[in-house]
């Protein structure tokens, strides 16, 4: 009944505020805003097809469709970015109509008028530090009896042990700096190789709540002349993914 | 890098043109993990949420792959303490009735 049904379903995108005209320009006649001055939320029509709610269980299966829904969620997002504050949510916050929308802006509007105040006139960048593969422990070159092997072996624990927590020193050193030229961080954890397609490994993975973006990134050079050996990248600028809270979980 | 370097990597461009395999990662890890939480009148709920994300994180990386690689997320992650590597239509059917009929969920049990 529910893929018959042909009924369309309202996504909410983000929290933004205030509303003024360059907001409403951004969204263009796309999407809609719910509420109005300190704080309202970017929803649009999705299809029930699609979103209603045994369907989407399905449709979660299916990797593209996530990928292809979960890009539309961040465009959405991107087009905010650049005119007003933005609490980005996260996938999948739907409801049944207008007054759906407007019950759960209602239900945390003071949650979010403060999130706002926070992220307003700041952008999230993530840093990532990558290790180039030369930069990994060798295996131990044959050895030409059991012992030597058994020396080897251990001989390449150590070293690797050793590398291990020198590295882990410099990271929290980088964390650090990068702390300083920003509100606030956080580290999350390294993305896995299946994930990144990258031949190199990821060491660290942080975003940051960034203020003056031409400070931080200055900041970033700096260390990548203090850590040659490690490379490292700046990815955004994105909305305060990891700074919006979930009080609710 | 100056700034404008730091916008020509930013997601705006690579998802115009469909974003770089490393950039789709950034993506999904904001989209699906980060981000407030808001339950909408459409329970897909929170469980599905859940399944969703993990579902993805093994879709790319095996569970048995990345614990090698120290990545333990769903170690305190109630659906995948057992073998739910892939999306098992009838176990997650199932575990939804019983959560409609309030009864205790199995494969919460293991």
């Amino acid at each position: 009944m529910t893929a018959t049904a042909a009924g369309t379903l309202w996504y909410a995108y983000a929290v933004v505020g205030p509303v003024d005209a360059e907001v409403r320009a951004a969204l263009g006649g796309e999407f809609e805003l719910v509420g109005s001055g300190e704080a309202a939320v970017v929803a649009g029509p999705v299809d029930e097809a699609d979103y209603g709610t045994d369907v989407l269980a399905e449709r979660l299966n299916d990797r593209e469709w996530v990928e292809q829904a979960v890009q539309a969620h961040e465009r959405v997002v991107q087009r905010l970015l650049p005119v007003a504050a933005v609490v980005p949510l996260r996938f999948g916050s739907i409801h049944r109509d207008r007054e759906g929308v407007a019950a759960f802006l209602h239900s945390r509007r003071d949650d979010f008028v403060a999130t706002l105040a926070r992220v307003r006139g700041r952008v999230e960048l993530g840093v990532k530090v990558w290790l180039e593969p030369q930069e990994e422990q060798r295996p131990p070159a044959a050895a030409t009896s059991g012992r030597e092997y058994l020396e080897r072996q251990r001989a390449a624990r150590e070293r690797h042990a050793a590398a291990g927590a020198e590295l882990d020193d410099r990271l929290r050193r980088i964390h650090e700096r990068l702390l300083a030229a920003s509100d606030e961080g956080v580290l999350n954890r390294p993305q896995a190789r299946e994930l990144t397609g990258d031949p190199r490994r990821m060491v660290m993975n942080a975003a940051y709540l960034v203020a003056d973006d031409d400070a931080f990134v200055a900041e970033v050079e700096r260390l990548r002349r203090d850590e040659p050996s490690l490379v490292l990248e700046v990815t955004g600028p994105w909305a305060p993914y990891n700074f919006a809270d979930a009080p609710e979980r | 890098m100056s700034s404008r370097d730091l916008a020509a990597n930013g997601p705006a461009r690579s998802l115009s043109s469909g974003p770089a395999p490393g950039q789709l990662a950034d993506v999904l890890e904001r989209v699906l993990d980060k981000g407030i939480v808001v339950a909408g009148d459409i329970q897909i709920n929170l469980l599905d949420i859940e399944l969703l994300t993990i579902r993805l994180r093994l879709l790319i990386a095996s569970a048995d792959k990345a614990r090698e690689m120290g990545i333990d997320w769903w170690d305190g992650d109630p659906f995948l303490s057992g073998r739910r590597r892939d999306g098992n239509e009838l176990e997650d059917r199932l575990r939804r009735l019983e959560e409609k009929a309030g009864l205790p969920v199995t494969g919460e049990d293991r």
